[in-house]
């Protein structure tokens, strides 16, 4: 009688190999976020960190809340293309802002290239991901296209608002602090948490 | 009463045409209608038809309301306005914010009731404009410069500087149904023309996120030059060995002197000129040869584009194409250093970065994953395996077996491939291995256990030999025994009776003391019987006197009691 649930397992074994591998495969391609984006990213919240050897204390008290939308990792859970565009705004969002040149002697002219290296190198890795997909998603329109319209494109239509939003703020703030050095600090110290609260998000959603 | 009632709802009946329109103004005035927002960059147009086409000097007027007032306001630009649209561009709005508008006609003192817009957020409704482009011509090129849609100080794309991608469409001015679409960066150039044509082009701006097609700009023409007589260099390639650069291109004729150039891939992205930006490559100036090798330290990690430009002292060549450069696509992967250690029936294999390799090593950005070759040393049978740690076991191996080893690092990142060349082979010997020994652990227990009983019978025996040859069993002659015996025993007797009462000491009882003493000789009588029945030859053992004692002692407290 115990010899069937062995003889079972014996069977299944190379299943489960066969599962590992494929996951293994998959994890290789765009469509799974992962290690990938998370190094780049990594790579570029040290540069970031880098970039001063500590934040001022006299900029403190010109400090804001940004209001980074916590609700849109929330909304953008469910699909991981939805994960991967948001992600997309922030790099795109945060290569904007390090490559406005307003910057003069806030940071070392080596400092902020290697950011702009850096988050142009995340964005290249996306925009391949997201090209693919358009692809796909042209596809999926055609199909779409008699029946349901605009209903899938609205929620994350809505959480892209709040991220734009929080983007914004962070523009008026600069440009209101006339790109003072405490200014440029403080976003710095923003995107970096910025992206550091996202790639937590990435690694609790990878672990549902 | 009822009649009463009655004349006041006639009253109020008659009334209620009257009221309503007094309330809204007084007269007829009809609200516009078909309003309409455009937003195309940072403009602001509001379009509506006239509600009622009979009435003359009617104007209009807007008001707005964003999220954090209360109250409408008026809305700047949009008031008395006397044609169908108004532009109110002026107002400094946050577009990501919620806007309301209403509307109404206005005559005199009179006011149409407001009929109110959708609210809406101006930055899903805003279109894209056509972008600014600028051309300049080579022979077989054309290089574009794309200034993005809306104003510089826009408040609209402000954050889509460098997210816009340009659609650009370029066809022959002779033959326009044969159009080409390129995707360009804001600062690029098309390449593979004709010289001495007239090519036109348009470009539309595009957002990937909010899914936004532009508007086209208008259609710019250009004639491409007369050919150059010294043509660019072409198909340049760059090739990677362990510290250098191999930057290696083609060119028709000979001596001439090359020089390469790069520039920071991201520079494409933002908009401007980055022309005075383009950097020379340090051992690639001035060269004679189609190919130049530069140390790999000379770039740091990231992309980049390359061009190379041929001279012959009095007139240079265009610069060639500019070829996309990925250092982490040129990066070679050195062949990984592999340490076997066998560990009981396995074998465990760490797989470690190679000694030579730089700070600037490919996996720290890049997950690299091994191929490893597996096989018998004294087979042909060779096992592949792919494997993502660094340090990992191959199990239930034969015992005491050599087997060999090999592995390769592999990329596989995006669309690109790459490996590095197989390490060396590394062979390993098993140990005996985990059965062995639980076979070795298994046949002591049963040779311990085994061996129990003889030695149990070995010490008997040798136990029987000592007391063969100490304490000899055999009794002495009798006549030896006649002779000797009651001289002895009364020596023994002497003896034991000392002890005895030594011992009777230890009785801590005063009386039972006594009473030995008293009791001397029944003892003696006693010690007397007890003599006769020994077979003791005086060599008495310790044991037997022991016992003897106790059985005396035990004799005289029965005695004594």
């Amino acid at each position: 009688m115990s010899t069937k649930p062995d003889v079972t397992r014996k069977c299944l074994q190379p299943a489960y190999l066969v599962g590992l591998f494929i996951t293994g495969i998959l994890s290789l391609d765009c469509n799974v976020l992962n290690i990938h984006l998370s190094r780049v990213t990594w790579q570029n919240m040290r540069l970031l960190s880098g970039m001063s050897n500590s934040f001022p204390i006299e900029c403190l008290r010109e400090n804001k809340a940004f209001e980074l939308p916590h609700e849109i990792l929330s909304h953008i859970q469910p699909v991981k293309r939805d994960i991967k565009k948001a992600f997309y705004e922030i790099s795109i969002q945060a290569f904007n802002i390090f490559s406005q040149y307003t910057f003069k002697s806030t940071w070392e002219e080596k400092h902020l290239k290697q950011i702009q290296i850096g988050l142009d190198k995340q964005l290249q890795y996306l925009e391949q991901c997201l090209e693919e997909e358009e692809k796909e998603d042209e596809d999926m329109k055609e199909t779409e296209e008699d029946g349901t319209k605009h209903s899938g494109t609205t929620v994350p239509r809505l959480s892209h608002l709040e991220l734009r939003r929080y983007f914004n703020r962070i523009y008026n703030f600069l440009k209101e602090k006339k790109y003072s050095h405490c200014a440029w600090e403080i976003v710095r110290v923003e995107i970096r948490r910025c992206f550091y609260l996202f790639l937590k998000s990435i690694v609790l959603l990878r672990r549902k | 009463m009822l009649a009463l009632l009655g004349a006041m709802a006639l009253v109020l009946v008659a009334g209620a045409p009257w009221v309503l329109p007094a309330a809204a103004g007084g007269t007829n005035l009809e609200s516009p209608r078909d309003v309409e927002v455009y937003i195309v960059d940072d403009s602001f147009i509001l379009k509506w038809n006239r509600g009622s086409e009979s009435l003359s000097n009617v104007t209009f007027s807007v008001d707005y309301q964003i999220p954090e007032m209360d109250d409408w306001t008026e809305l700047p630009g949009c008031q008395y306005i006397t044609s169908t649209q108004c532009d109110f561009s002026s107002l400094q709005l946050n577009v990501y914010d919620e806007l309301k508008l209403r509307i109404r006609a206005e005559k005199g003192n009179n006011t149409s009731p407001w009929y109110e817009v959708d609210s809406f957020i101006p930055f899903h409704k805003a279109q894209i404009g056509p972008p600014e482009v600028h051309l300049e011509a080579e022979d077989k090129a054309i290089i574009i410069n794309i200034s993005p849609p809306g104003t510089k100080d826009g408040v609209m794309w402000a954050m889509d500087s460098s997210s816009f991608i340009y659609n650009l469409v370029i066809w022959k001015n002779s033959s326009p149904a044969e159009e080409r679409t390129e995707t360009v960066y804001p600062t690029d150039k098309i390449y593979k023309l004709s010289p001495e044509t007239t090519y036109c082009l348009k470009v539309k701006a595009r957002l990937r996120m909010q899914r936004k097609v532009g508007l086209y700009s208008p259609v710019y023409c250009i004639n491409t030059t007369v050919e150059n007589k010294l043509p660019p260099p072409e198909n340049i390639q760059i090739d990677g060995n362990n510290q250098n650069y191999i930057l290696k291109w083609d060119y028709k004729y000979e001596n001439l002197t090359f020089q390469a150039q790069w520039l920071h891939a991201y520079l494409k992205k933002i908009p401007g000129k980055h022309a005075d930006k383009w950097k020379q490559i340090p051992d690639c100036e001035n060269v004679k040869t189609t190919q130049c090798v530069f140390p790999q330290s000379v770039f740091s990690r990231g992309i980049y584009f390359i061009r190379v430009q041929a001279s012959n002292g009095n007139s240079t060549s265009l610069w060639s194409e500019e070829k996309k450069f990925d250092t982490e696509i040129q990066t070679i992967i050195l062949p990984p250093v592999i340490n076997l250690k066998p560990v009981n029936d396995s074998l465990r294999v760490y797989i470690g970065a190679p000694k030579e390799s730089e700070n600037k090593s490919v996996d720290e950005d890049y997950p690299l994953i091994y191929e490893i070759i597996f096989w018998e040393n004294t087979s042909n049978i060779q096992n592949k395996i792919v494997e993502k740690k660094t340090d990992f076991t191959f199990r239930n191996l034969k015992p005491l077996t050599v087997y060999c080893v090999r592995a390769r690092a592999l990329i596989h990142y995006e669309k690109w491939n790459k490996s590095s060349g197989f390490s060396d082979t590394v062979c390993e010997k098993t140990k005996p291995g985990n059965t062995s020994k639980t076979l070795l652990i298994i046949a002591v227990i049963c040779a311990v256990l085994l061996s129990i009983p003889v030695v149990v019978y070995v010490v008997k025996v040798v136990l029987r030999c000592v007391k063969y040859v100490f304490f000899p069993s055999s009794k002495p002659p009798s006549a030896v025994d006649e002779c000797f015996s009651e001289h002895l025993l009364k020596n023994l007797l002497l003896s034991t009776s000392a002890e005895q009462i030594e011992r009777c000491f230890i009785i801590e009882n005063t009386n039972a003391i006594a009473a030995v003493e008293e009791t001397n000789d029944v003892d003696e009588d006693y010690k007397k019987y007890n003599s006769q029945t020994s077979q003791d030859s005086g060599n008495y053992s310790n044991e037997e006197d022991n016992s003897g004692s106790g059985i005396s002692e035990e004799l005289l407290l029965q005695e004594t009691l």
